[in-house]
């Protein structure tokens, strides 16, 4: 399979002097749903943002569907950004705005300029983005305003809006971190069927070991702005936890363990 | 593009679906309605009141703008000559503002302590008399409607040149604003409150000193902080309409072209402002 | 005296003895300083008294003949605070959206746009009413740009603070989808923040009320200049009358506002 993504020697300063990212290389090829961990700090969120170019990155390069991202500006950058959608913890919504309008935003980098500017989407965006909401299971609320949804309601129109980018790659940034444990799993669940169906490659920056463990097909961790382990979930043993998180297996908040993977494959 | 994805579900709903779509489709012939259905109608109509007024005020108040434009040359002109700074006339500068900050925090420690007794009286929660808040809440909002200015100068004629007449004036606009705004504190501390203390038969007095006026005493602070700023600026500008201190010099020494020493009375006013405005600032930061 | 109910922290109370003993201090330094004393303010209390009761009280009528000009001066006070404020909200507009780190496309002008409206915001209006005499001369036209300057810096601190609070999220998000500068501005600034703007906007009006009556009193024209000459000119029953029109403008200003805050705040 061809590599959609690449991080090539990807260092990231902050001007703090915080090294949030230390010569971080990887590839992620199409298809793949691959979980980022790693303790509060370890650079997670900077990963995330350095592939959409919302951090630049201090030296090396991150390549997106064959093209260098760290080189670009303008119109070009945004080119690029529309082949990436993204989902946020906080939903990051308009709230002020209909449902419709925020899925729509989605179109907006393909827009023109002005068209953009006074949200005039065409028919068959419309179209596109009601069918979705639909998908979503959220048609009956398409006019109503953002605020008004439950948390799991809200991102779930992150990401429709994010689908609507017709995006090669997802990144979520702890897309459950705020939602409750069943809202949580219908996210989790919906994240993964888009990425089967669609065949968009997803990485997500996740806080919880056991999610992570059982709905990726390869995990990142990372420490301290190094990737300190890179494989399938099965390989993750104590050890590598350990590793990521600097303490042991037993003082980690953990929900189900690595055997109940098995059932997962029948919510799927 | 691929639309394989509306899978089952939209084939279940198609029919259902496809109503919902004529429906909207009835209401706005083809095209697909995006806005929100509960929005709020009021800000267009707003936006254009305001546009309009906007239009028409300047119609009405007829400004020459050629002949302003003509002349906008000479604001460069004034400016250039304002930042020749000249520091010769130091002492009197210093004296006007050590004189205008005084006033500044006098009357705001004076309209301090009436505010608070005014205050108790416009608060509907301690006396309980309504007849009372009533006519001193009306009385004050009268009071800070005039402006500051008008106030000094009236004060200026009955009290005479001096900073009596500064503080006098000044004393007249903070107290009724410290009044509005201490009343409301008063007001939103819970009823519970004050019970507690009635029912062991205390008195109104001391059930304000006690237990109403601890409470509020953080917002009190807030307040006072925030009108500071407020004081030093409005005192800065009573020199100009004939009372002393700083703005007395920076009108006198512009009408008199002496544009250096202005212009060193004009940053000290500026970083006077800007520092109360960082301490105000870093206090907010730590207390609250 | 019942037992205290205690309502207040330790630390509070540290901090509450420290106000109070800076507060006795600067009392007592500043009265020094003015030799301001509130006797004499007592001490003329009659001369105070008599002031009010004979030249102040009871309100008189200017010559009839004068009354329209008065009321037309009182429209050229409103006409000033509304266009000045109006102009200067769409110029805090634009320039605000420059001014924060976080939602500017050139983070590093922020800072510079930001310090250039403190300058602007902390030099009172009338100052710069006089800077602008002494270059444009005395006319409305002067007052309106003083109003202008002062409204706008005041604006554009309050809108940064408004879009860093409400809008940073929904602007990242719409970076991230590839959305243009002026698209994040129509499509996610806007809609979250126009609230918050047109009450400042509102506070700005009712302020501006104020000070257009005040730089009116210098030479700026309208109700100011009217009252300005009465008292100069030692008829303080016609000014009187004067002041209780300048306080209804304010007043009714003031609940126009309000009613149309909570309207807008739906």
């Amino acid at each position: 399979m061809e590599a959609i993504l690449k991080f090539d020697q990807v260092s990231k300063d902050y001007p703090n002097g915080v090294h949030a990212l230390k010569k971080v290389s990887f590839e992620v090829s199409e298809g793949e749903f691959v979980s980022v961990i790693g303790p509060s700090g370890s650079g997670k969120s900077t990963l995330l943002r350095a592939i959409n170019r919302l951090i630049p990155v201090s030296s090396g390069t991150v390549w997106l569907d064959g093209q260098a991202v760290s080189a670009q500006k303008g119109k070009k950058l945004r080119e690029q950004r529309c082949k990436v959608g993204m989902i946020f913890q906080n939903y990051n919504l308009v709230y002020s705005l209909s449902v419709l309008q925020n899925v729509l935003h989605g179109r907006l980098g393909y827009m023109s300029g002005l068209k953009g500017v006074f949200g005039l989407y065409s028919e068959q965006d419309k179209q596109e983005a009601l069918d979705l909401l639909e998908e979503l299971g959220l048609e009956q609320f398409c006019y109503n305003r953002a605020s008004d949804l439950s948390g799991g309601q809200k991102q779930r129109v992150g990401i429709a809006r994010a689908i609507m980018q017709k995006p090669k790659l997802l990144l979520c940034d702890e897309p459950i971190a705020s939602l409750d444990p069943s809202s949580a799993k219908t996210i989790m669940d919906l994240l993964r069927d888009m990425s089967q169906k669609r065949k968009i490659a997803c990485i997500v920056n996740l806080h919880q070991l056991d999610v992570a463990v059982k709905y990726s097909t390869r995990i990142i961790g990372l420490s301290k702005g190094e990737i300190v382990f890179d494989g399938t979930p099965e390989e993750l043993d104590d050890r590598t936890i350990e590793k990521i998180y600097g303490t042991s297996r037993e003082n980690l908040m953990m929900g189900g363990t690595a055997d109940d993977k098995a059932d997962t494959v029948d919510c799927a | 593009m691929s639309m394989e994805y509306n899978g089952t579900i939209v084939n279940l709903k198609e029919k259902e679906y496809t109503e919902e779509k004529k429906r909207a489709k009835r209401k706005t012939t083809t095209k697909i309605p995006v806005k929100c259905r509960q929005r709020n109608r009021f800000i267009p109509g707003f936006l254009g009141g305001v546009a309009l007024l906007s239009v028409l005020s300047l119609l009405y108040l007829d400004i020459d703008w050629l002949k302003m434009l003509s002349r906008v040359p000479d604001i460069g002109e004034v400016f250039w000559e304002l930042a020749h700074l000249d520091f010769s006339n130091m002492d009197l500068i210093l004296s006007s503002m050590v004189e205008t900050i005084s006033i500044a925090e006098l009357s705001l420690l004076y309209s301090l302590i009436l505010g608070i007794l005014f205050g108790m009286l416009a608060a509907r929660n301690i006396f309980r008399i309504p007849v009372l808040s009533v006519l001193v809440q009306s009385f004050f909002t009268f009071l800070r409607a005039v402006p500051t200015p008008v106030w000094v100068l009236l004060m200026l004629v009955c009290l005479g040149m001096g900073p009596e007449a500064g503080v006098a004036g000044l004393c007249v606009h903070t107290t009724a604003f410290f009044t509005k705004s201490f009343a409301q504190s008063f007001d939103s501390i819970p009823y519970e409150t004050i019970e507690a203390l009635e029912v062991t038969g205390t008195g109104r007095l001391s059930i304000f000193f006690n237990a109403v006026l601890p409470a509020a005493l953080s917002q009190i602070v807030a307040w006072a902080g925030m009108r500071l700023e407020t004081n030093f600026s409005e005192c800065a500008i009573l020199g100009m309409v004939g009372a002393g201190g700083v703005g007395y010099v920076i009108s006198n020494s512009l009408q008199g072209y002496d544009y250096g020493t202005a212009g060193v009375a004009i940053l000290l006013v500026f970083l006077v402002a800007y520092c109360i405005e960082r301490m105000f600032v870093h206090i907010k930061k730590r207390f609250y | 005296m019942t037992k205290r109910i205690p309502l207040i922290a330790r630390d509070l109370r540290k901090l509450y003895t420290g106000f109070l003993i800076a507060a006795v201090v600067l009392f007592l330094v500043c009265s020094f300083l003015t030799e301001f004393n509130v006797m004499t303010l007592i001490a003329n209390g009659d001369a105070f008294w008599e002031f009010i009761t004979e030249d102040f009280l009871p309100p008189a009528l200017p010559k009839s003949s004068r009354i329209p000009g008065i009321l037309s001066s009182v429209l050229v006070t409103l006409a000033l605070a509304m266009s000045a404020t109006t102009i200067a909200a769409v110029l805090a507009f634009f320039v605000s959206l420059f001014g924060s780190e976080k939602v500017a496309p050139f983070p590093r002008a922020a800072r510079f746009v930001r310090g250039f409206a403190t300058f602007l915001r902390n030099i009172p209006a009338l100052v710069w009413a006089f800077i602008l005499f002494s270059s444009l001369g005395i006319g409305t036209g002067v007052g309106f740009v003083a109003l202008c300057i002062t409204s706008f810096a005041f604006m554009v601190r309050a809108f940064v603070e408004t879009m860093e609070d409400v809008s940073q999220d929904c602007v990242e998000s719409l970076q991230a989808v590839g959305a243009t500068f002026p698209q994040r501005v129509s499509q996610a600034i806007l809609p979250s923040c126009l609230n918050g703007f047109l009450s400042w906007f509102l506070y700005c009006v009712e302020v501006n009320i104020r000070a257009s009556t005040i730089v009116g009193m210098v030479g700026g024209g309208g109700v100011g200049l009217t009252l300005f000459s009465y008292i100069k000119s030692f008829r303080y029953d016609i000014a009187l009358s004067i002041i209780l029109l300048v306080a209804a403008m304010v007043i009714v200003v003031d609940q126009i506002t309000a009613r149309l805050r909570k309207e807008i705040m739906k």
